[in-house]
């Protein structure tokens, strides 16, 4: 019956109700939802960095990291190249001859990072074939193409079959330049390679430079998945003496926006459980004292503290209970909303977005045990907001409240 | 048998600073079955003499008895416990549980008393039917009048089987009709059960039907009258 007494005392003022309910369900479903937004948004940004730049594990010379260039190529460079057939999670394989370098145009000229590629590869690794926005990929010019970002061509104002000159240092320092022509022109999910990198066939470079087919300082390993990224690095270090690294050890802003993404939706959810604390307790209080006489009343005929304590935490559960499965329903509803309409259309901020590799589509993406996670916070929430109104409940006097009947 | 024995009970208002004796020296014993009413102007003490003798408030001097055994020296936990096995009240407001129905209150202190629901049922439908509200059994306090809602409260406080039933000027807020048929139950109740009932009341027409008159004035016995 304290069971029933308890659901009953929650309708007693119906609208205080709904209103305390419909704020657990409105800050459950926030947090859904931002949190579904920072998944996508993060997930983006990880996503586009490793599938459209640094892939899941690059192999470079030891000496590479302290002096990037030419001095470093790997070693065995054919081996690597097999290492596809070899070990079972890669799935595609880019090996690339990468060198500082500049590129001019009749209107201005700039520093940019030459790769040099086998076109097919590379396609396989990062894609880069499905960012073309004009021209194609590498066909179009017999002699010396290169494909180049928007933002790069937007600089040097050349277009599709513009002719640029690519100036490199060979191996000897001796400054070496070469006349190219724009084959394509792309727009990477990379902002790393919008800003800075041009794409030329390997077989261009190295004739310009004098140095053979073989000559490589990265390879580039797609897996097919990331869940045996360090069991495939294990296993390419047992195959090679050459510096194998993940793109967490690449680029370790990955972890760092991982845990600022983790850190900022850790704040949200405690901000809005906070406001919700609050207005739990705020709620109750009010309960519990617009029942002074009836609480007293009940202490008098002989019902125990632990009883009143147990109903009114009872009471604030069971809001809570009602409450989050609403917005718990209400934040899954709204990311299949989206999951059905193609997504969350953030067009009109593409340009911030891209700057951090992110998409302007926001696909809602949230585990299922952040649901009951969520869930187990909001009780938690509610256990913390019961324990002050149900203090203030058992420390009625019996006799005070008797005086004022 | 005595139910109800006090010797020498006072009760004393800021010891410290100004006393004020609102109970002053009673020595006075309740039998099984009586029909008591305890009398006096107000402010003479009757409510703080009541609350005494059902353990809500500490004597400053003197012992409470009942059934034979002290209250004066248990916990809040135990006087909770003995409350709920041993005293009914029944209040000026009547105070029953706005959201329950007439039945539920009355069984919601057996609720307390973890008593089996066949022995709920089967009490609380028995004083329903005593009490004359049995067609009023599913109908919330806010539903009933306050002669009705009164009824149920003297069915919560008998639904724990108790000693002795308190009632704090139980017909203050009662129209005639209702305090005669109020009157006449807990006469019969009295009579056939030898229930034993204490009043605290101004009310005259309790007074008439009193079996004992108990007057106090400034805290003290000024007369104890058997009728």
């Amino acid at each position: 019956m304290i069971l029933s007494l308890a659901w009953k005392n929650i309708w007693r003022s119906k609208r205080r109700s709904f209103v305390v309910m419909s704020a657990v369900a409105i800050g459950v479903w926030s947090i859904i939802f931002m949190v579904s937004f920072y998944n996508s948004m993060i997930g983006a940004i990880s996503r586009n960095s490793l599938q459209h730049d640094y892939s899941h594990i690059q192999i470079h010379h030891e000496g590479y990291l302290s002096e990037p260039g030419l001095g470093f190529q790997v070693k065995k460079p054919s081996m690597l190249m097999k290492f596809p057939s070899q070990i079972p999670d890669i799935e595609a394989v880019s090996a690339r001859l990468i060198v500082n370098g500049m590129v001019a145009s009749p209107k201005t000229n700039l520093g940019i990072q030459v790769y040099a590629i086998d076109p097919a590869d590379e396609r396989a690794v990062t894609a880069l074939s499905g960012f073309l926005i004009a021209g194609d990929y590498f066909t179009n010019i017999k002699r010396n193409p290169i494909l180049l970002s928007q933002k790069l061509a937007e600089k040097l104002k050349v277009k599709v079959r513009s002719k640029v000159v690519i100036t490199v240092q060979d191996l000897e320092a001796n400054i070496r330049a070469g006349a190219f022509r724009v084959s394509g022109i792309f727009h990477s999910k990379s902002p790393r390679i919008n800003n800075g990198v041009i794409y030329v066939r390997h077989e261009d470079l190295s004739k310009l430079i004098n140095l053979p087919d073989t000559a490589f300082n990265e390879f580039a390993y797609l897996l097919k998945n990331n869940e045996s990224l360090i069991e495939t690095k294990q296993m390419m270090e047992a195959k090679t003496n050459n510096l194998v690294r993940t793109y967490r050890e690449i680029a370790p802003e990955f972890d760092m926006i991982e845990e600022g993404s983790a850190i900022s939706k850790q704040v949200i959810t405690v901000i809005v459980m906070l406001a919700l604390l609050f207005g739990i307790i705020n709620t109750m209080l009010m309960a519990v004292l617009e029942r002074t006489k009836e609480i007293g009343m009940l202490r008098a005929i002989g019902m125990f503290k632990s009883k009143i304590f147990f109903m009114i935490v009872l009471e604030t559960f069971m809001i809570s209970w009602v409450a989050a499965p609403m917005g718990l329903m209400a934040g899954f509803l709204t990311n299949l909303y989206f999951e059905k309409m193609g997504g969350l259309d953030l067009s009109q901020y593409a340009g911030a977005l891209e700057q951090y590799g992110g998409d302007a589509i926001f696909y809602p993406a949230i585990a299922q045990s952040t649901y009951l996670l969520l869930m187990l916070v909001v009780m938690m929430t509610a256990l913390i907001g019961a324990i002050y109104p149900a203090i203030k409940a058992v420390n009625l006097k019996p006799l005070e409240a008797i005086r004022k009947l | 048998m005595k139910v109800i024995e006090l010797k020498n009970l006072s009760k004393i208002y800021n010891p410290e600073t100004i006393p004020v004796r609102a109970i002053n020296d009673i020595t006075l014993s309740v039998e099984e079955g009586e029909f008591t009413a305890i009398v006096g102007p107000s402010g003479c003490g009757k409510t703080t003499l009541l609350n005494m003798i059902g353990g809500l408030d500490i004597s400053s001097e003197g012992s409470v008895d009942i059934g034979g055994v002290s209250i004066n020296e248990m916990s809040e936990s135990e006087l909770t416990a003995f409350r709920l096995q041993h005293i009914g009240f029944v209040f000026q407001a009547y105070n029953l549980i706005p959201v329950l129905t007439a039945k539920e209150n009355i069984e919601f202190i057996m609720v307390l008393q973890n008593r089996d629901a066949k022995t709920m049922q089967e009490r609380s439908d028995d004083l329903l039917d005593r009490m004359g509200i049995k067609d009023q059994r599913d109908r919330r306090p806010s539903e009933l009048s306050g002669g009705q809602q009164q009824r149920v409260a003297v069915a919560r406080a008998l639904a724990s089987r108790p000693k002795f039933v308190l009632a704090d000027e139980p017909t203050a807020n009662l129209d005639s009709g209702s305090t005669e048929a109020l009157l006449d139950i807990m006469a019969k109740l009295n009579k056939e059960e030898m229930i034993t009932f204490i009043f605290s009341t101004h009310d005259q027409r309790v007074i008439d039907r009193a079996k004992r008159i108990i007057k106090l004035v400034d805290g003290e016995i000024v007369s104890d009258e058997q009728l």
